[in-house]
């Protein structure tokens, strides 16, 4: 048989019979190399609760060469593109080893969950939001858990993530009395929170942002 | 590096910018470069005759020469180091086949050097103090290395799988260490860990670091790497392991000298392997030496040496031009037979490239970095985006480009018919009956825009005045293939309608091969002249110029005249005359230029790195 396709299916096999990691791969279509995995968000972090997918290639010289992985759930995270998933972990890349199983490399995406690194970020927006304000940050990031990856959300309010009354303000990590600050001047909705976003408009940055500066980068 | 270097004809060998270590510089040569130093004395290079000013001395090296040139230095340091010859190689490549650093390093900590190098794991005690002389190397280091595995269960390379009780000893310089070759056993239940294969009596194999996998992963696994990554560093499969595996590992796992040869279907695709890993030692080492570079045209091996190019600082005196001796693309010319070569060689180009920069191709007279320049501004857009930027606005309704080539300044949009004024580019209405005096008009500002429009517009038709010759130029070298083939069927027409034998009408060949040379030069001394700064030197360039260009043109027509019986011996004479005439000036331009970079005589009109600023700017 195919070294690799007896490989994949064991580590499917072995990823079955183990019941305790939470760790699981299923069969997107027929092929057996283009898979989807999923873990749960790790305990103690703002992505506990949620139940995270992955979106796994498996190469024509895999296990020789790294798996190819991304996030289909969308995840807020300074290692993980806001909008295509793509990640950023040495593993996938040149610290790949062909001992590496797809099954230890769902854990490592789970272990980045709980300890980012924003000094190499795939993101650099979520990775200066990060730097600047670590529980603003961590609230932005339970709400995307909360609204793409089922987590349970802030106890009191928003009980359903129902994607239907998203708040596109939280989901900016941004603060709602800001956007309807710079609302007010006559300015849509949507692009002072792209703007807000894209100056990191948030914690202890914010006294460093001049009013000018906000309505030029809303003008551009 | 242009603001601290001073240009002096006499001080560039003792420039360099490369990074210098104390107390290993080698002061008898006279030059600061440790690098050059080190593969100074490994080869020579041999002048070839008369060296001309526009020419550099070069050596074209085939990949076997630049691999007897790494083998010597293994040796060397195999010799220092009481080493075996994998585990030197493995250190020179660590240290980018800088010996002298490489020994430096050694002697001060050789466990650490080892470790650095991946040839021993970090945990394995340290080597007794490297032994200065290579007798009895064998012993010393099997010694040196007091096992991290057992031996028992080791054979030889040489030995193969079955004969395991007769490690052979190897004949080598110093004893390589025995790889790690076995058979799984069935109690052991061996299942490999990358592909899962529990088969009895897999074949494995391992590092030192004894991280064992069966040996076909290995030779996916090594395959993939150089194939796939072009790596030559080809470390453990185990994460986080270190180690490097060893060329004689590589050899083993893709071509095993146990086994019937040709069994394995993949055996042939594993010798390609074998050569691909071997050329990509070769290009890390070339790429380790800056007096070696490799030759860029597609699928060709072969290395030239040119230590006088080998410091940046003298590529403002010379244009290293070098050929690395092959023709044609691809391996399969370069392998036929001289007379068949002759027949393609029409075709079949010299490899002819920069030594000093990446242009792949001839651009003598100019200097390598002029000319780098020369062919950004070709490529940016940049000339024509000014030439917009100072002709032209856009509609302030529908923003269409529009240029303003007369007429008043009421102005109506082509496109979307909307009209406005040229001057405020509000709307016309709003004007009024202030016709013609728009007051918002600044007559300051309008003389002003006027005049950068105009000093722009200058600028550009000077630019165009050379780029247009420049690649009037270019574009007939392209056609130079179309032109050989229609000589060709002259040279036969000729022999035909005439009494002369093929060998009399070569001349026809040789004025192309001359014709397409000097539209190279010509085409470099208009990226020259555009760049040099005026004054009685550029007028004396400009005139050796216009000479070789018209004796160009000359005999470009007379190439291009048809043939009739009667004329053939006029045309012949005329073609050689011209021919030669030709050469002569193509020499004069080239040497001249090439003095003039020597004496420093040349004056830029835009600053130049490693020379002076320019006294003026246009």
């Amino acid at each position: 048989m195919d070294a690799r396709l007896r490989r994949v299916n064991k580590e499917i096999a072995d990823c079955k019979n183990d019941k305790t990691s939470q760790i699981k791969i299923e069969l997107i279509d027929e092929s057996p190399f283009h898979l989807k995995g999923s873990f749960p968000g790790p305990e103690g972090t703002p992505y506990e609760g949620g139940n995270f997918e992955v979106d796994i290639v498996i190469p024509e010289s895999y296990p020789f060469q790294p798996v190819k992985m991304k996030f289909i759930t969308k995840v807020y995270h300074p290692n993980v593109s806001s909008a295509s998933g793509a990640i950023c972990l040495d593993i996938l890349k040149d610290a790949w080893s062909p001992v590496l199983t797809l099954k230890s490399t769902l854990i490592s995406l789970q272990s980045l969950l709980c300890s980012p690194e924003p000094n190499d970020p795939q993101d650099a927006e979520v990775a200066k939001h990060y730097m600047t304000s670590k529980s603003s940050f961590d609230d932005t990031a339970t709400y995307w858990t909360q609204i793409y990856a089922g987590g349970p959300g802030p106890k009191d309010k928003r009980n359903k993530g129902s994607g239907v009354d998203r708040d596109e303000v939280a989901i900016a990590g941004l603060d709602k009395a800001h956007v309807d600050r710079f609302e007010q001047l006559g300015f849509q909705r949507s692009k002072v929170i792209d703007a807000l976003r894209r100056l990191n408009y948030r914690g202890p940055n914010i006294a460093q942002i001049s009013d000018d500066r906000v309505v030029e980068e809303l003008l551009k | 590096m242009s603001s601290d270097y001073e240009f002096s004809d006499d001080d560039y060998d003792a420039y360099d910018d490369e990074e210098m270590i104390d107390g290993t510089q080698d002061e008898e040569e006279g030059s600061g470069d440790e690098m050059m130093d080190n593969f100074g004395d490994d080869f020579k290079v041999v002048p070839k005759g008369k060296q001309k000013s526009y020419e550099v001395e070069y050596e074209s090296l085939s990949q076997q020469d630049v691999e007897n040139m790494m083998q010597k230095d293994v040796e060397h340091i195999c010799g220092i180091f009481g080493v075996d010859e994998d585990t030197a190689s493995l250190l020179l490549r660590h240290m980018k086949w800088n010996k002298e650093r490489l020994i430096e390093k050694y002697m001060d900590n050789p466990t650490a050097m080892l470790v650095a190098a991946g040839v021993n794991l970090p945990e394995a005690p340290p080597p007794p103090p490297p032994a200065r002389t290579h007798s009895n190397a064998a012993t010393q280091s099997s010694a040196r290395r007091p096992t991290t595995r057992g031996t028992s269960k080791l054979l030889g390379l040489a030995s193969g799988p079955k004969s395991a009780k007769s490690p052979t000893s190897p004949t080598s310089y110093a004893s390589p260490k025995p790889l790690h070759r076995q058979l799984s056993k069935k109690d052991e239940g061996f299942v490999c860990q990358i592909c899962f294969n529990d088969a009895p009596n897999l074949q494995t194999l391992s590092l030192d670091c004894e991280h064992t996998y069966c040996t076909d992963c290995w030779t996916d696994y090594v395959a993939s790497k150089i194939r796939d990554e072009s790596e030559h560093c080809i470390r453990c499969m185990a994460e986080g392991c270190a180690l490097v595996a060893p060329d004689r590992f590589i050899k083993d796992v893709l071509l095993p000298e146990s086994g019937n040869p040709g069994a394995d279907p993949r055996r042939e695709q594993n010798a390609k392997t074998w050569a691909r890993f071997q050329e990509l030692l070769v290009r890390h080492f070339v790429g380790c030496n800056p007096s070696l570079k490799f030759c860029p045209y597609p699928s060709c091996t072969n290395t030239v040496s040119c230590p006088s190019a080998a410091s940046k600082s003298t590529l403002t005196t010379i244009v290293p031009t070098v050929s690395c001796g092959a023709r044609g693309i691809g391996n399969e010319i370069q392998q036929l037979s001289q007379s068949q070569q002759n027949g393609l060689s029409l075709q079949g180009k010299e490899h002819i490239f920069c030594f000093g920069c990446p242009i792949e191709s001839d651009h003598r007279p100019v200097i390598c970095n002029v000319a780098k320049m020369w062919l950004k501004k070709c490529r940016d857009d940049s000339e024509t985006a000014n030439w917009i930027k100072s002709n032209t606005k856009e509609c302030p309704a529908c923003q269409s480009t529009i240029e303003k080539n007369g007429g008043c300044n009421h102005m109506t949009c082509k496109k979307c018919k909307h009209e406005f004024c040229w001057v405020c580019m509000g709307p016309w209405s709003e004007h009024g009956t202030s016709w013609y005096s728009c007051n918002r008009y600044d007559e300051k500002a309008g003389i002003e825009a006027r005049d950068a429009q105009s000093k722009s517009r200058a600028s550009l038709e000077r630019y165009l005045h050379y780029y247009n010759r420049w690649a009037n130029h270019e574009q007939s070298a392209k056609l130079s293939v179309d032109l050989y083939a229609k000589t060709e069927k002259k040279m036969e027409e000729m022999q035909i309608t005439s009494t002369l034998t093929w060998i009399e009408v070569q001349f026809m060949k040789k004025a192309v091969e001359e014709v397409e040379k000097c539209r190279m030069t010509l085409k470099w001394t208009y990226a020259m002249a555009y760049y040099l700064a005026r004054g009685n030197e550029k007028e004396l360039f400009e005139d050796n110029q216009r000479d070789l260009e018209k004796a160009v043109e000359d005999l470009s027509e007379l190439l291009e005249s048809p043939i009739e019986p009667e004329n053939i011996p006029t045309l012949r004479q005329g073609v050689t005359n011209k021919t030669v005439y030709v050469q002569k000036r193509n020499e004069i331009v080239l040497e001249d230029t090439a003095n003039g970079f020597l004496d420093g005589r040349w004056r830029w009109n835009v600053p130049v790195e490693g020379f002076d600023d320019p006294e003026e700017l246009l």
